[in-house]
This record gives C-alpha cells, sequence and structure tokens, in this order.
C-alpha cells in the first residue's frame, strides 16, 4: 500500500469506520464534513475502501437473473456521446472565438440552412446565462430539446484552480440541488428531460472529482433561473 | 472478469454514454457486485433491486470515476456496499429484535477459500489477528454488521467491540503495509 502515512492514528481508525459505514449520527455527520473539507481525511478513507475490497472476493459471485439487466435498459436514458453533432463540431472550433459566440454562429447558420425543412415553429429554446460578480465569470446554457440535452460552456473567466471543479446543479423549487455534472474545459453536456421554465441552475466551486456528498459543498459562483430565450 | 484495464477502459466509455461498453461492463461485473448485495443483505430480491439502483449510478456517475481515485473494481464494490448499508441501515426492525444475523462469526470455509492474490492478502493478514476479532472486521464488511449487532453477535460491550474493532484495523493495516 502506498497510503500517506501522515494521519494520526484515531483519524486511521475513523476512516476505516467511515469505510466500514460503522458510523451513525453525529459522528457520521461530523466524518461527512471532514471528508468534503480535508482532502487528507477523504484520501485516507478512500484508501481504507481500497484496502478492504478484496475481501469482497471471498464472497460467491452470482449471477443475476435476466430481467435486471433488461430492467436496466429500460430505465436508463438513451445518452448519446458527449462530443458528437453540432455541439462537437462546436467543440473544435473554439480558440479567438468564445464558445457563446460560435454556439450562437453556428446555430443561426445551422438554423438558416435548416429553415425551409422546419415544421411548424418550435417554442424558443430555453436557457440561461449564469454570471458571477460584475462578468468576470460567465457561463451559457442551453437547452438542446432535440437531443434531450442540457449543454453549458464557460463563456468567459479562467478555469478552476488546480485541485477544484465547477459543478452545475439544478434546483427545482423546494427542492435540494442536484448534481447535472463537472464543467470542464470543453462544457458539459448532459442528457436531461427538459426542465421546466423558472427551475435554477447554479454553479459551485468544488473540489476536483465534484461534491463528495452529492450537495454543493463550496461557495456558489453564479446562478440563474431556465428561460426562454 | 475482465482484468483492471478492461474495467477502467469500459468505465471509461460509459462516461461517454457508450451503452455498448455499459452493457460490457454489467456483463463483466454484475455477478461479483450480485454476489456481495446478497451476502449483506441476505435477501436475494433485495438485492436485485439495489444492484439495478447501483448500475444507474454507475451509468451516471462513471464520468467521475477517475477523480476518486480509487481502482475501478473497489469503486465498483464500494458503490455497491455503500448502497447495501444504507438498504440494510434503513430496514425497519422490530424493537428488541436483532438485525438479520444469519452468517457464521467463525472465519468459515470462505476464509479459507483459496482467492485471488489481492484477497490472499488481506485474508493472510486477518489470520494474524485473533479468530473472533478477524470474524467482527468481517462481519463489518461482509455482512455490514453495525457496532450493536457486532456487539451483541460476540457477547461483548458495545464500546469494547469499538475498541476491539478499531485496533484490529489498525493492526490489519501495519500488516498490509509490510
Amino acid at each position: 500500500m502506498t497510503a500517506p502515512h501522515d494521519l494520526p492514528e484515531e483519524d486511521e481508525a475513523l476512516a476505516a469506520e467511515v469505510a466500514l459505514g460503522l458510523l451513525t449520527g453525529a459522528e457520521a455527520a461530523e466524518a461527512e464534513r471532514r471528508m468534503a473539507s480535508e482532502p487528507a481525511f477523504r484520501a485516507a478513507v478512500a484508501a481504507w475502501q481500497e484496502r478492504l475490497a478484496p475481501l469482497a472476493g471471498e464472497v460467491p459471485e452470482v449471477a443475476p437473473p435476466p430481467r435486471v439487466a433488461r430492467a436496466l435498459e429500460a430505465r436508463l436514458s438513451p445518452r448519446g456521446p458527449r462530443t458528437t453533432g453540432l455541439f462537437g463540431r462546436l467543440e473544435r472550433l473554439r480558440g479567438p472565438v468564445s464558445g457563446a459566440l460560435a454556439a450562437a454562429v453556428v446555430l443561426a447558420l445551422a438554423l438558416l440552412a435548416l429553415a425551409p425543412f422546419l415544421g411548424p415553429p418550435r417554442p424558443a429554446p430555453l436557457g440561461a446565462t449564469l454570471v458571477a460578480g460584475a462578468g468576470e465569470l460567465r457561463f451559457e446554457a442551453r437547452y438542446d430539446a432535440a437531443a434531450g440535452r442540457l449543454v453549458v460552456t464557460r463563456a468567459a473567466g479562467p478555469p478552476p484552480a488546480q485541485g477544484q471543479a465547477h459543478e452545475l446543479w439544478l434546483i427545482a423549487p423546494d427542492a435540494a440541488p442536484v448534481s447535472l455534472g463537472l464543467i470542464g474545459e470543453a462544457g458539459l453536456a448532459v442528457a436531461y428531460p427538459e426542465p421546466p421554465e423558472g427551475w435554477t441552475l447554479a454553479v459551485s466551486l468544488e473540489p476536483a472529482g465534484g461534491s463528495p456528498t452529492g450537495a454543493p459543498t463550496g461557495p456558489v459562483l453564479a446562478a440563474a433561473p431556465l428561460t426562454r430565450l | 472478469m475482465a482484468d483492471r484495464e478492461e474495467i477502467e477502459a469500459l468505465i471509461a466509455r460509459v462516461a461517454l454514454g457508450d451503452r455498448a461498453a455499459f452493457r460490457a461492463l454489467y456483463a463483466a461485473t454484475s455477478a461479483k457486485l450480485n454476489g456481495l448485495l446478497i451476502r449483506i443483505l441476505k435477501d436475494e430480491a433485495e438485492a436485485e433491486d439495489v444492484l439495478q439502483d447501483v448500475y444507474v449510478k454507475i451509468w451516471h456517475n462513471a464520468g467521475r470515476y477517475a477523480a476518486n481515485g480509487l481502482s475501478p473494481m473497489t469503486w465498483l464494490i464500494t458503490l455497491a456496499r455503500n448502497a447495501a448499508i444504507d438498504r440494510l441501515r434503513a430496514r425497519p426492525r422490530p424493537p428488541g429484535e436483532p438485525p438479520a444475523d444469519t452468517a457464521d462469526p467463525a472465519p468459515g470455509p470462505e476464509a479459507a477459500a483459496i482467492a485471488a492474490g489481492e484477497a490472499r492478502r488481506i485474508a493472510a493478514c486477518l489470520g494474524e489477528l485473533a479468530p473472533e476479532r478477524a470474524a467482527a472486521v468481517r462481519g463489518a464488511y461482509l455482512d455490514g454488521l453495525s457496532y450493536e449487532a457486532l456487539a451483541r453477535r460476540h457477547g461483548v460491550p458495545l464500546n469494547t467491540m469499538r475498541t476491539w474493532l478499531r485496533r484490529s484495523l489498525i493492526r490489519l493495516r501495519e500488516c498490509l503495509s509490510r
């Protein structure tokens, strides 16, 4: 094992208890908090998961009945590769032209070219512009109804610092934020049913790899409601 | 069983929404995860249910796998085990009745089973502990037992069990790092 040995034994034992799922109540909550804020503790828990996982090899394998695979096929919505079609080409256009501008140009050209063949007008696309502070960081979000995908790009501002990530959240009224994924250098395209107008998109700053808890743990950098554009 | 690189490559393709890769990953790993879920939950129907949830999670979270620092099988096993533990702890239990606990407290034939490399190593290190302490570690990991259930199974007070287990785990770590 190559685990770092810089944690006190007490913390090592605690990390093992987290990995085993033995903590309850306040102790479990405190450990969650430490997982979110202390990379060394998070790494210790991961090392314990790694150490203990071979025990699963002591259990005989049992092939699940075929109905499980069938049920899964039905449950998973179809999802295309992240970089195909219009938005894939768009991503390769990045460079001097900002992503949002390129998106607008390519979309306009595509719509012009397709206009004669399009049926009745569709409702205006759903989208949002998420701006942090005075505009030093800006994310553009568009819902691609044809592909059933939400596409988000960082249109202005620097990437997150080393070891950090921009995580996108969708927030329904009176509901907890749901993570849609990390906005990487090429943006984020995520298969998702069309959200209603008025739901909120937010971007938070998280550790690399995203929030370890499933809820935002870092500051919310920008948020905006989805509207018809 | 596919090897580590193959599983890793499949997860990377699943992250891109590759359904064929998802089916291949399921074919390569579902028997192992299902076996573990049955062991923890002691209920095949419930294990099936949780197995589905686990693979839905894999489908949606594969993009995050590379960042979590775990080996691919550990990631899959941990997802499955955590889902099973959540299910176990949420089970309603009539007051006073002990939790489902049908496993042999002694290190039964499974411990002696010839397992692959890594499994053999951890089995050897558990073999250096007193038998009832090794059984407690296995009970926590493979049966998902809580401290309360472990204390009951071994007939010791809860705090004693906790002290035991923590010491055992630290010794296990020392042995594995040798």
